[in-house]
C-alpha cells in the first residue's frame, strides 16, 4: 500500500478515536488485521429516527490509491433504509462515489453516513423496495426500520405485532431474516409474503 | 508520474513498527469507548501543533507547498496527483471550488530546514509568476545614444519624433525588458533604432534648412 495511504489512515484512525463523537460513542473505528487496509467502523443511530439506540457495523476497505479515491464502505449490520441495500449493505452516497474529495477523512465519512440515516434520499435509492415504502407508506417504513434496528442492531424493544408475523413464517420453516425481508417488502401482509416466499 | 512512492523498505518498517499499537487499540476498542489506546500512542509522533500548515491531502506538514485561489494549502505532489485522478472535474479537495494547475500559487519560505532542492522531485511545481515593474525614466533603454543629444533632439522638435520613438520601442521590443546584448534581437533593435535616428535627423535638417 502506498505510503501516503497508510500514513493518512493512521492519522485518521487517531482522529476518530480522539474525536468528541467517539467520546459520546456516536462513531468508532477499529482495525481489522494490522495493515490498515481494512477497518471496522461503527456508527450509532441518530436520535429521533427509527435507528435511535442502534449500533451499525461498517466494513471499510482502504484502496491502494487512498485518499485520491474514496474508501469502499458497506453496512455489515442489516438495515432498512432507502439508500442502503437491505440485502448486501451497499450504500448509495455521493461522497463515496463521484463527490469524494481527498480532504475527507474516516471521521467525515462516518458522520456523513450517520447524517444519511437521519436524512434519506428516496429519489436516489439503493434499495427500490424500501424507497417505495418510504414514499408511499411512510409510517409503515418507520415501523419497519425500527423493527430491523431491534432485530439486527441491538435496540431492546420492537413491534410485537411484527414479531408474531415473523414467528408465523418461521413456523413454516422460513429462516428469521428471510421472513423479515419478505414481510418488510410486502408491507407486512403475511399472505403476500408467503406467496413471494413459496412461488 | 509516481508521486509519493517511497522505498518499499520504509513502508514495511513503518507498518510493522505500528503493528503492536494497532492491536492494542483494537483491544481497547472492543471494551466500548476506552480511549487509552489512542492516548498512549498520541504522545509518540505528535509533533507540536502546526496543523495550520498541514497539507489537506496527506495531513502532513506541506512540502513544496502550493495554495489554491480558495486559500487551501497542499503539497504540490499531493495536489498534482489529485488533479491527475480526475482531470475532467478538477475541484478543491477541501471546498470543491474550481481549481487548476495554473491557478495555484507556490509558497516559498526561507527553506532553512529543507536541504533538498524541491525541483529535484517530480512533478515540477508550477513556478511563481512575476510581472516586471514599469521601466523608470528613460524611454530608450540600452540604445547607446549620446545622452545629451538625445534629449536635445526630443525637446527641440516637440511631440512628433517623441511619438515615433515610443511607438518604435513598443513595436520592436514587445516586452518591456531590453534584450540582452549580443543576441539577435539586440542587434536588430540597435540597427532599427539607428535607422530611425537617421530619419529623425533628416527631419531636423529639413525643418532648419527648407
Ligand atoms: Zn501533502
Ligand atoms: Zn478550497
Amino acid at each position: 500500500m502506498a505510503n501516503i495511504a497508510i500514513q493518512r489512515i493512521k492519522r485518521e484512525f487517531k482522529e476518530v478515536i480522539k474525536s468528541d463523537e467517539a467520546q459520546k460513542c456516536a462513531i468508532n473505528v477499529e482495525l481489522v488485521g494490522d495493515d490498515y487496509r481494512e477497518l471496522r467502523g461503527e456508527i450509532a443511530g441518530p436520535p429521533d429516527t427509527p435507528y435511535e439506540g442502534a449500533t451499525f457495523q461498517l466494513e471499510i476497505k482502504v484502496p491502494e490509491t487512498y485518499p485520491f479515491n474514496p474508501p469502499k464502505v458497506k453496512f455489515v449490520t442489516k438495515i432498512w433504509h432507502p439508500n442502503i441495500s437491505s440485502v448486501t449493505g451497499a450504500i448509495c452516497l455521493d461522497i463515496l462515489k463521484d463527490q469524494w474529495a481527498a480532504a475527507m477523512t474516516l471521521r467525515t465519512v462516518l458522520l456523513s453516513l450517520q447524517a444519511l440515516l437521519a436524512a434519506a434520499e428516496p429519489d436516489d435509492p439503493q434499495d427500490a423496495v424500501v424507497a417505495k415504502q418510504f414514499k408511499e407508506n411512510h409510517s409503515l417504513f418507520l415501523q419497519t426500520a425500527q423493527y430491523w434496528s431491534h432485530v439486527h442492531a441491538g435496540v431492546p424493544k420492537g413491534n410485537s405485532e411484527f414479531a408474531k408475523k415473523v414467528r408465523c413464517l418461521q413456523d413454516m420453516g422460513v429462516g428469521e431474516h428471510q421472513a423479515l425481508v419478505a414481510l418488510s417488502s410486502c408491507n407486512w401482509d403475511v399472505d403476500r409474503a408467503i406467496e413471494q416466499l413459496f412461488s | 508520474m509516481t508521486v509519493v512512492v517511497l522505498e518499499e523498505d520504509s513502508t514495511i518498517t513503518m507498518a510493522t513498527a505500528r503493528a503492536p499499537t494497532a492491536s492494542d487499540s483494537t483491544h481497547s476498542d472492543n471494551s466500548s469507548s476506552n480511549p487509552s489506546g489512542g492516548g498512549a500512542e498520541g504522545g509518540g509522533d505528535d509533533v507540536p501543533d502546526n496543523s495550520n500548515f498541514e497539507c489537506n491531502i496527506c495531513l502532513d506538514t506541506a512540502k513544496d507547498a502550493v495554495i489554491s485561489m480558495c486559500g487551501h494549502l497542499f503539497c504540490w505532489p499531493c495536489l498534482h496527483q489529485w488533479l491527475e485522478t480526475r482531470p475532467n472535474h478538477q475541484t478543491c479537495p477541501v471546498c470543491k471550488a474550481a481549481i487548476s494547475r495554473d491557478k495555484v500559487i507556490p509558497l516559498y519560505g526561507r527553506g532553512s530546514g529543507n536541504q533538498q532542492d524541491p525541483r529535484d522531485k517530480l512533478p515540477p511545481r508550477p513556478s511563481g509568476q512575476r510581472t516586471e515593474p514599469e521601466p523608470q525614466g528613460g524611454f530608450m533603454p540600452g540604445l547607446g545614444l549620446g545622452e545629451a543629444g538625445g534629449f536635445q533632439f526630443h525637446f527641440g522638435i516637440g511631440a512628433f519624433p517623441f511619438g515615433i520613438f515610443t511607438t518604435f520601442n513598443n513595436w520592436g521590443g514587445a516586452a518591456a525588458v531590453p534584450p540582452a546584448p549580443g543576441t539577435q534581437q539586440y542587434q536588430e533593435e540597435r540597427f532599427l533604432s539607428q535607422v530611425l535616428m537617421a530619419m529623425g535627423l533628416l527631419f531636423l535638417f529639413w525643418l532648419i534648412f527648407v
